[in-house]
């Protein structure tokens, strides 16, 4: 692990000219331009809003459309560091097969190269909340420890994830499912609080409800979500309870993903 | 101090397709219980290669397509690992393996140009300053700021060459590269990289299939042959072994190489080549001949339907196929017509002038009023001319002895000078 700090200083200047390419490249030749980082999020609110005119989602004291907005801040940019990063790899076989440099530049740079587009939409983030008269409080602080949390969960999925996709290109089509699976069982249409609510007041599912909660809480997006809303919009402190058995998981799985990483990457250029 | 070292290397590659994930299964089912389990077979691109080069030298890497080169050179350069053995190599690499990997279509020449710089481990700050050199010298000012997608093919490679040979480092290695761009751009190149090699001292690999170029390059170079290493010595000797192992590899198989000329289609049928040898004075058969011996080139044709004033022509050409000399048979031999059926031609050489090397006879049957070409084909038999004492041969002689006397004169020195 000592390994991977190195390689970050000595090949930052590469990752950093990687992720302007990836950047410049996306939104050349586009009319909207860097705009889409902000359209996606945009779109998928007002899809939700439909979705709540229907069957009725309390968002508590918050407005439903900040507070999703807020959700899918974070959410997309996992979700893309962590597709791009998985297919990063074999996208740049061309690089891997004439030119040596570690090879976990290729996941890192994906997850940087989503650092841009998440300032967007914090930008866009904090218009929403000068438009809904929400002001921010030192629990703002926070944020760029949440931003590593999700960076770090990405990374678990993305270095196993382009290591296998280069003997298994199942991997890159499968990712998706794998992906809104993991967002519907993330409090991104609806908020932490109701299914708190369900499993640890009511304990809807009897005995097995705290349980329960705990798996719902492995998932490191669900107490990630609900903290980056808490710092943005409730002006309260990550609710640690939720974030721990997510932040556990990502800790221990990254070693190992990384490792797996590490020890197949001398294979890459002879398979890719 | 050797600056690179490479110990008992040997790179498999397994043969066929990777296994289905089904296979996987059952394969590791196989191996946890005990039974035989089906692997695919591996080839060995690279057998047990062990060799070191020292700082500074120029290494040629030579060899047959499928020979290893490009495996040894991506071991080389970190970009694949050996199976076994082992690798060092002290310094900075920087590998020419493709000029231009990792250009992309979207970006202009500019950010291509730092793009690029920052793959091969350049810093930006280096490539500020270094970067007027590289657009001069690709030769693209005006154009530095379109998108690489609208350059021509030899403008992209221009400029990956550019780039590529202004990282600094301390082991260079090069995979074909100066074969990019029009005539002047490879001379360009080529004086590029010999003045990376012999003026800044660096220590280089060069794999190419051009031989005279590798010759003309290298100090030392290493033959290799279904992954092992044949020769590794003085570039001279190696190239010529080279030469050798090319020619009777190609001689092996004489009549298919007559059937394939008779089919060419420079080949009308009508006048086929049955046979074609060297024979010396004896007028025995021979292959490989001194410089300056008396030899003879016979040609066993067959016609098919009857030539009117046929002419026959005869050359020699070097096996990268420079046409060094011709001679055809209007003026000295006025045949009128040539019937159906065997006929032999003998062409004379009383003083074969070419350097020792290997050489290739070319021949061609025209139809003397029209000039009609009734049959041509290259590359028909090679001999080889060889020196009485092969270590004699210190430096590269060229292609023929230049005639000439040399004199010595020695200077009139006047008296006035000393006072």
């Amino acid at each position: 692990m000592t390994g991977i700090l190195k390689n970050l200083i000595e090949y930052r200047e590469l990752m950093a000219v990687l992720a302007w390419k990836n950047i410049t490249l996306r939104y050349k030749q586009s009319y909207l331009g860097i705009l889409w980082a902000v359209l996606k999020p945009i779109v998928l609110v007002l899809i939700f809003m439909v979705l709540r005119s229907f069957v009725g989602i309390d968002s508590g004291a918050i407005p439903y459309p900040i507070l999703t907005y807020s959700a899918l801040t974070i959410w997309i940019f996992f979700q893309e560091s962590a597709s791009e990063g998985v297919s990063s790899v074999v996208g740049n076989a061309n690089l891997i097969r004439k030119i040596y440099f570690p090879r976990e530049v290729f996941p890192l740079t994906s997850v940087i190269t989503k650092l841009v587009e998440l300032g967007i939409s914090l930008f866009i983030l904090a218009g929403l909340m000068a438009w809904y008269g929400i002001a921010p409080t030192w629990q703002i602080l926070w944020l760029p420890l949440l931003v590593l949390n999700a960076m770090l969960a990405a990374l678990t999925i993305a270095f196993i994830g382009s290591a296998l996709n280069v003997y298994y290109r199942d991997v890159s089509t499968a990712l998706p499912v794998l992906l809104s699976l993991i967002m519907y069982m993330s409090p991104v249409i609806y908020p932490l609080a109701l299914v708190k609510d369900k499993l640890l007041i009511h304990q809807a599912a009897g005995e097995w409800s705290n349980v329960l909660y705990t798996v719902f809480t492995l998932n490191p997006l669900a107490g990630l979500i609900d903290a980056f809303q808490n710092i943005t919009l409730r002006g309260l402190p990550p609710d640690a309870a939720a974030m721990m058995p997510g932040l556990v998981l990502t800790l221990v799985l990254l070693p190992f993903s990384y490792l797996y990483f590490k020890r197949a990457e001398s294979y890459f250029a002879d398979v890719v | 101090m050797p600056i690179i070292q490479v110990e008992h290397v040997t790179k498999e590659y397994k043969l066929g397709q990777l296994t289905s994930l089904k296979q996987t299964v059952l394969n590791s089912i196989n191996r946890l219980t005990g039974r035989p389990v089906e692997e695919r077979k591996p080839f060995k691109a690279l057998d047990d290669i062990h060799f070191s080069v020292d700082e500074g030298e120029v290494v040629g890497i030579i060899g047959h397509n499928g020979a290893g080169k490009s495996t040894l050179l991506k071991l080389l350069a970190n970009i694949a690992r050996p199976s076994s053995g082992s690798i060092k190599v002290k310094g900075k690499v920087a590998p020419l393996i493709e000029v231009g990997a990792g250009l992309v279509a979207d970006l202009t020449g500019r950010e291509n140009i730092y793009l690029n710089g920052a793959i091969l481990g350049i810093s930006k700050k280096e490539i500020g300053r270094k970067f007027d050199e590289i657009v001069g010298f690709a030769e693209l000012e005006e154009f530095i700021d379109t998108p690489i997608k609208r350059y021509s093919s030899g403008m992209q490679v221009r400029l990956g060459f550019s780039i590529a040979t202004s990282v600094e480092s301390d082991v260079l290695i090069v995979d074909e590269v100066l074969a990019v761009g029009d005539l002047a751009f490879q001379r360009k190149c080529f004086d590029r990289m010999e003045d990376l090699i012999k003026r800044q001292g660096k220590t280089v690999l060069l794999v190419s299939h051009n031989i005279r170029q590798v010759e003309r390059l290298c100090s030392r170079v290493i033959l290799l042959n279904k992954g092992s290493v044949v020769s590794d010595g003085n570039a001279n000797a190696v190239c010529t072994q080279f030469y050798e192992a090319s020619d009777t590899q190609i001689s092996s198989s004489p009549t298919s190489s007559l059937d394939l000329a008779n089919k060419n289609e420079c080949a009308t049928g009508e006048i086929l080549l049955r046979g074609i040898e060297i024979l010396d004075t004896e007028d025995k058969p021979i292959n490989s001949l001194r410089h300056k011996q008396a030899v003879k080139i016979r040609l066993d044709y067959e016609v098919t339907q009857e030539l009117r004033a046929p002419v026959f022509g005869i050359g020699i050409h070097t096996t990268d196929f420079i046409y060094l000399a011709t001679q055809q048979s209007a003026k000295q031999l006025k045949l009128e017509k040539l019937g159906i059926g065997q006929h032999r031609l003998t062409f004379d050489i009383p003083s074969f002038p070419f350097m020792p090397g290997v050489y290739s006879i070319r021949a061609g049957v025209a139809e003397g009023s029209t000039s009609r070409t009734l049959f041509y084909a290259e590359n028909l038999l090679h001999l080889q001319v060889v020196l009485e004492n092969a270590e004699d041969r210190i430096w590269n002689d060229g292609l023929v002895e230049l005639s000439g006397s040399w004199a010595y004169t020695q200077p009139k020195i006047s008296e006035s000078t000393y006072d």
